[in-house]
């Protein structure tokens, strides 16, 4: 396996939660060494894509292969709000983490910025630092592919540059890097590929540059000349269908 | 190289540091002490032995210990689900059963020391307050002994690890924290009141063709109580007590216990993809 190949693969993918449709027929590759980012509405599917990616929710039809390096822990996850059980320091939380996978805990708080607080309790950490130490989390047993939901979501611009600098390190590395995010400026800085999902559909799919191309102005304009950002909820169902 | 084992390791070992730091489980024992301490002594039973401090205690304890250990978890794994911590825990080499007995097994620890330890206490007590004949070790009946209150202790803690995996397996079917206590309630209902009615409804109107000394065995609180009676109380009586059939107890005490925590397992499994 070498970089560039797809690490994770979901082909025809289906989610439907009752007379909802999710997720229509999506079908994305995560390849390793580099950042995919999924982008669209509110409501696009965007984290029912990631959750589908990660193994977390069985899609209705369709697959979702992983096809990387053999590894303990195939794919690490950062949720929408990570949160931790209080009363722990993030050394104590980084440790339980790294104990299921034999991996070294300072290291992990290390990679993220967090070495030099390792006796702060997780409910005295920032919104930052919280998705800091749930980056160090998914990174623990150092998984070929890391699955990340709006990992930039409600941090001051700093923070969310310091986030998307961490990922594309890691997919410098050798990592899949798939993220959703809202922080178009950043994507469009940061990933490598751009999936733009509306209503449950990918509607485009290409490198940032190919995408600006298609206006011949940033990013936003691509995205908001492709989705219906009018809607407030973009899902579908049956009825519309 | 990880293994099932060392997971269960890392989840037990997070049930202990939490347990140790909680001041909650402190208070508990405390409340605990006082209650026991409190009915024994309004019995005078330390001061006439083991066996009549046990039956001072015992109807309380029956009580008392299923809620404790309802207190201790029935958001165990309810907790880790809100978070979102079982999503995260999905993607590590952690399969579900052995999250599971790691929860059971670190609350039990918590729990065990909530209720032995007040216990424990008590029998000190009644060792330094009670009588000679307290001493000797029962080889007949009608004759106290430190023994049967270890038998009791015994009883007692297969009794509360028994509700505490119905407390998990209530925990792992919880979807949010309110659910959680309203299913704690139900159960906690269940255990002290709900399967002792059901059995006698059962037996007297003729549904289960079973006496009811047998049938009592299925019902955690009736199995604990008649063990309890068979194998602590039974010097003070001059014939057997008949109270519970001891193999459909200690079977039926078993079989909640197990069931429970594959209750748990699949809920935990079930909300992997």
């Amino acid at each position: 396996m070498t970089d560039g190949e797809p690490y994770l693969r979901a082909t025809g993918v289906d989610r439907t939660f009752g007379d909802v449709t999710a997720l229509a027929d999506v079908s994305v590759a995560i390849p390793g060494g580099s950042v995919v980012a999924l982008i669209g509405p509110n409501g696009s599917g965007k984290t029912t894509l990631l959750r589908v990616l990660a193994g977390l929710l069985a899609p209705t039809d369709g697959d979702v292969t992983y096809e990387g390096p053999s590894a303990t822990r195939p794919l690490g996850y950062l949720p929408q709000e990570p949160a931790f059980r209080p009363g722990y320091t993030t050394a104590e939380t980084a440790a339980f983490y790294a104990r299921l996978v034999d991996d070294d805990p300072t290291e992990l708080l290390d990679r993220v910025g967090l070495g030099n607080v390792p006796d702060r309790r997780v409910e005295a950490l920032s919104g930052g630092m919280t998705r800091l130490l749930g980056i160090a989390q998914a990174l623990a047993g150092e998984p070929p592919v890391l699955a990340l939901d709006e990992p930039a979501s409600g941090l001051d611009p700093v923070m969310s540059q310091r986030v998307f600098d961490i990922l594309e390190s890691l997919a410098a590395d050798g990592h899949a890097v798939v993220v959703t995010s809202h922080d178009l400026p950043l994507v469009e800085r940061s990933a490598d590929r751009i999936v733009i999902l509306d209503r449950g559909s990918v509607v485009a799919a290409d490198a940032p540059a190919a995408l600006r191309d298609r206006t011949g102005g940033p990013l936003h304009e691509t995205f908001t000349r492709l989705v219906e950002v009018d809607d407030a909820v973009s899902v579908r169902t049956g009825a519309t269908r | 190289m990880t293994t099932p084992l060392t997971a269960f390791w890392a989840v037990f070992a997070r049930e202990i540091r939490g347990a140790v730091r909680s001041r909650t489980y402190l208070l508990l024992a405390l409340a605990l002490t006082l209650v026991v301490f409190g009915l024994a002594g309004a019995g005078n039973g330390p001061s006439a032995g083991y066996v009549p401090t046990v039956v001072d205690v015992l109807l309380v304890v029956e009580v008392i210990v299923p809620a404790v250990a309802f207190a201790v978890g029935y958001r165990a794994i309810t907790d880790d689900a809100v978070r979102g911590t079982l999503d995260v825990l999905a993607t590590y080499p952690l399969p579900p059963w052995a999250y599971v007995l790691g929860v059971y097994a670190g609350r039990a620890v918590a729990l065990l020391s909530v209720v032995l330890v007040p216990l424990l206490i008590l029998g000190v007590a009644v060792a330094v307050t009670a009588g000679p004949a307290t001493t000797v070790f029962a080889t007949h009946r009608g004759v106290d002994s430190p023994l049967l209150f270890v038998r009791f202790l015994a009883l007692t803690a297969g009794f509360a690890l028994t509700t505490l995996a119905m407390a998990i397996a209530i925990s792992a079917l919880a979807d949010s924290r309110r659910r959680a206590i309203l299913l704690a309630l139900v159960g906690l209902l269940v255990v002290a009141v709900g399967a002792d009615v059901t059995v006698f409804q059962a037996v007297a109107g003729g549904l289960v063709d079973a006496d009811l000394g047998t049938f009592l065995g299925v019902s955690p609180a009736s199995a604990y109580r008649g063990l309890v009676f068979e194998t602590v109380l039974y010097v003070a009586f001059s014939e057997r007590t008949g109270f519970v059939s001891v193999p459909v107890a200690v079977v039926g005490l078993l079989a909640w216990s197990l069931a429970s925590l594959l209750v748990a397992t699949l809920s935990v499994r079930s909300r992997r993809a």
